[in-house]
């Protein structure tokens, strides 16, 4: 009964599996050669690895510096990526085969069986494992395949599917908790990115052997299973302990969540759904209100974002002055690409500023694409049968885009501002205005974008939403990646962002920023106008 | 009488589609005026148009005497409306969807006023207005857009389908409050499928079909157009008696009983012979709407 319960699961998943189990091994063949090619020397090692230790951002984003083999450097760059990869397939699996099974009703008809309920989950279990085997072995084989020692290759598969099983057991336990399904999910690939966010305060704050290119890490890794993948230190010490400890805790969850499951009700969490008001709040009211209530919780998660970005931008331009300080050759090819010594650090200003940019406007066409999702929806037609016209809910719904655009900008550029500031006091990483000034001069070209996408929302509804993506691609595209690429300078032209004032370099301009303003608020303008003569388009 | 709703000539296109078809329809002040047709006739179509949410292709329509496309926002302060398909936030709770809405319309959920009206509805309707949105029942959610049209006094109710999707007990709960409504003098226009809701409730009727106004006026002027059904006992009567009664149509003879239409304004006329043949069980049907309505629908699908 189990075993064909399981078959029949596999059955259905191989697909998934297999696209998982393929994509786990290619980037570790990836990674591990690409560390060959661009890390050859020891000197190359130690050299990324004592920038990194000065630089907490590098240190959230990787890993443990543990030592300078091709190995060592390959853990750091890739054991906390691929562990969060392996945590949320585990959270996708179990809470399929749990709770959103049991809101198919599928569960519903096993429970009713001599099986019992216990089945469905343990099957579950069963799978959970059957998927970590494949992604640890997958990951074994591929740094094999990509040259890396045997030996620590199968302690780092093993650590990575330890740590998914320990995820399998508390993603289950989660899933016996969460009110519904979609929560569930929600949950878990919160866990996941907490257990990675714990690992990095524990990186970043962990104390530095600069002689060995190592890092001891705070007590917080040891709080997080992708923290124990790092505590095995795959290749230098091939520490099993940590293995244990994941697939003890893995056990317990599961025996906690059999226990728990045992008492509630099928299709029903533990936890059950939150009672909502009976009353609208003063703040529930117009159609910005609305907007507002509806997209808080987008708002505050890009906010959060954002403040993260500027907090790792800012600590990167450690990176540049690392590089300045660097040898003359490096200096002399740094100076090739961007231009005098001076004007490198303005430079990477306004890269990191345009990186912030593309986040405000995926905010802002974010905010754009509503517009389209709630005519569709029917909440249009609702607020415009009350006493509200079409363009006051139209420019309400822009607004409310261009204030959570606006914020995004603004805590960025603080928070960037501070994050260099409280490493180089001095204003040698750049000044707070500089950095302040350029993230937040980005608002026209973000306005541009958002001004489109609405014109075209006016214009043709239904096209929205895939011109917004593709609009919001091409800015990207062409903002950061057209001059590496050798688009033509007329193409990259195109893109708002090269319009953005070079506030962190001598003598910007401020002649585009005008332009893009004006023009964004002609094409609203025109939207509003257009907007007048057309329906509801379902 | 002042007409509330006026329209004429009134042409809706959807690209190919043609919705409406020459519309003509008046509304008056303080009647209750039933809409009926079949699916797809354009009910909704004209509401939406009445609304302002739709722009009519061609044709004249006005509303207390205004553009419903150019004044939407103004007007919207004295119409409450029912759409046909029910949308909701599925994040906001049922009772915060009602505050919202009235307070869109320009009503203030602060005063005590609606307060009071607000929990009686919620009383009436049965309603659990702490519950979030996407967890509602069809009728719970139904339940929202009466609730939020009957909290706040309007002077025109535009009212798609209301009871669509709700249970017997709370369809009558709503033809109280539709009849509360007429009482106060208020304007209603109804479209409806619930041929015993609109014969209720309703002074006037429209019927629609393809876009066209077939039929119009007052319960009584439209069952003059049908015919009534009568039916007795045989007993002993003979064939030649029965083929005797004068204006009868549509003669049968079937488990003892006899079955005949007379025209609707030559009843009178047939009664005394009935009696003359000493009928006994005697059975005067007045005309259902619903046969009125099987008379349009039936030629559609003659038509089709
Ligand atoms: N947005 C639209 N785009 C294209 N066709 C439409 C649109 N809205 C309505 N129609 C068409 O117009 C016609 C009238 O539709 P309408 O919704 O007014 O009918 P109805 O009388 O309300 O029907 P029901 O009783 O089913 O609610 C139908 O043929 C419908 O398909
Ligand atoms: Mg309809």
């Amino acid at each position: 009964m189990l075993l064909a319960l399981l078959r029949f699961r596999l059955r259905r998943d191989r697909l998934q599996l297999a696209v998982w189990t393929v994509a786990l091994l290619l980037l570790m063949v990836f990674t591990a050669a690409a560390m060959t090619s661009t890390y050859p020397a020891v000197a190359d090692r130690v050299g990324v690895l004592r920038i990194a230790m000065v630089t907490p951002a590098l240190l959230v984003l990787r890993g443990t510096p543990q030592g300078t083999s091709l190995g060592d450097i390959t853990v750091f760059e890739i054991a906390t990526f691929q562990a969060v990869l392996i945590g949320l397939m585990s959270t996708f699996l179990v809470v399929r085969n749990t709770r959103a099974e049991e809101e198919r009703g599928a569960a519903e008809a096993l429970a009713a069986t001599a099986a019992g309920r216990a089945l469905p989950t343990v099957a579950a279990v069963l799978e959970g494992v059957v998927a970590n085997v494949l992604a640890g072995g997958a990951s074994a084989l591929g740094l094999i395949a990509g040259g890396l020692p045997t030996v620590g290759s199968i302690v780092f598969g093993i650590a990575l599917g330890a740590a998914g099983c320990a995820f399998v057991g508390l993603e289950l336990l989660i899933a016996q908790l969460a009110p519904t399904g979609r929560s569930a999910n929600g949950w878990g690939t919160a866990l996941v990115l907490a257990s990675y966010a714990l690992r990095g305060i524990g990186d970043a704050g962990g104390t530095p052997h600069p002689a060995s290119s190592t890092l001891t890490p705070g007590w917080e890794s040891a709080l997080s299973p992708i923290g124990w993948v790092q505590a095995t230190r795959p290749y230098a010490a091939d520490d099993l302990r940590p293995v244990l400890l994941a697939l003890v805790v893995g056990a317990l969850a599961v025996w906690a969540a059999l226990a728990v499951q045992r008492v509630r009700d099928v299709g029903a969490g533990v936890i059950a759904e939150g009672r909502a008001r009976r009353t609208a709040s003063p703040a529930l009211r117009g159609p910005f209100g609305l907007a507002a209530r509806l997209q808080r919780g987008s708002v505050i998660g890009w906010g959060i974002g954002a403040v993260l970005l500027g907090l790792i931008g800012g600590d990167l331009a450690n990176l540049v002055l690392e590089q300045l300080g660097s040898t003359a050759g490096v200096a002399e090819a740094v100076k090739r690409l961007g231009g005098s010594g001076s004007d490198l650090l303005g430079g990477f200003i306004i890269a990191i500023g345009g990186f912030v940019g593309i986040l405000a406007a995926a905010i802002a066409v974010q905010g754009a694409m509503r517009l389209r999702q709630e005519e569709a929806a029917g909440g249009a037609d609702a607020v415009l049968s009350g006493a509200v016209g079409r363009i006051r809910w139209f420019l309400s719904l822009v607004a409310l885009a261009v204030v959570a655009a606006a914020l995004a900008l603004v805590v960025a550029g603080i928070a960037a501002a501070l994050a260099a500031l409280s490493a180089h006091p001095d204003g040698s990483a750049g000044t707070f205005g500089a950095w302040f000034g350029t993230i937040v001069w980005q608002l026209p070209a973000v306005l541009v974008i958002l001004a489109l996408v609405s014109l075209v929302f006016a214009v043709a509804p239904r096209a929205t939403i895939p011109v917004g993506w593709l609009v919001l691609a091409a800015a990207a595209f062409l903002g950061e990646l057209g001059a590496l690429l050798d688009v033509p300078q007329w193409v990259r032209d195109l893109a708002p962002f090269s319009h953005s004032p070079a506030v962190a370099l001598a003598h910007p301009s401020f002649v585009g920023a005008g332009w893009m303003t004006l023009g964004a608020v002609v094409a609203i303008g025109l939207a509003c106008v257009l907007l007048r003569r057309r329906d509801t388009v379902p | 009488m002042t007409a509330i709703v006026e329209a004429s000539g009134l042409v809706k296109r959807y690209g190919a589609t043609v919705a409406l078809d020459g519309l003509d329809l008046s509304v008056q002040q303080g009647e209750v005026h039933g809409y009926l047709g079949p699916n797809g006739a354009g009910k909704s179509t004209t509401i939406r148009i009445l609304l302002g949410l739709a722009r009519a292709t061609s044709g004249r329509v006005t509303v207390f005497g205004a553009d419903p496309w150019r004044d939407a926002a103004r007007l919207h302060r004295r119409i409450a409306s029912v759409p046909g398909d029910v949308a909701l936030w599925p994040a906001l709770s049922g009772g915060e969807t009602i505050d919202l809405l009235v307070r869109l319309r320009g009503g203030d959920v602060g005063s005590g006023e609606y307060r009071r009206r607000r929990a009686e509805l919620v009383e009436r309707f049965q309603f659990d207005p702490g519950k979030r949105a996407r967890s509602y029942s069809k009728g719970n959610r139904q339940k929202v857009a009466l609730i939020t049209a009957l909290a706040h006094p309007a002077d025109l109710y535009v009212l798609d389908e209301p009871t669509s999707g709700l249970d017997p007990l709370m369809e009558a709960v709503f033809s109280d409050e539709v009849a509360a409504l007429a009482r106060s003098g208020a304007t209603v226009l109804l479209s409806s499928h619930i041929l015993s809701e609109v014969e209720r409730l309703c002074d006037r009727v429209s019927i629609l079909r393809s876009g066209r106004i077939v039929e119009s006026g007052t319960l009584d002027e439209l069952r003059h157009l049908t015919r009534t059904a009568v039916s007795f006992e045989r007993d002993r009567l003979s064939d030649a008696q029965l083929a005797g009664i004068p204006g009868a149509h549509d003669l049968v003879v079937a488990e003892g009983r006899v079955s005949l239409t007379l025209d609707s304004d030559a009843v009178a006329a047939t009664l005394p012979a009935l009696g003359d043949l000493g009928v006994t069980g005697l059975r005067v049907a007045p005309p259902s709407l619903e046969e009125l309505f099987l008379r349009h629908y039936g030629d559609e699908l003659v038509d089709a």
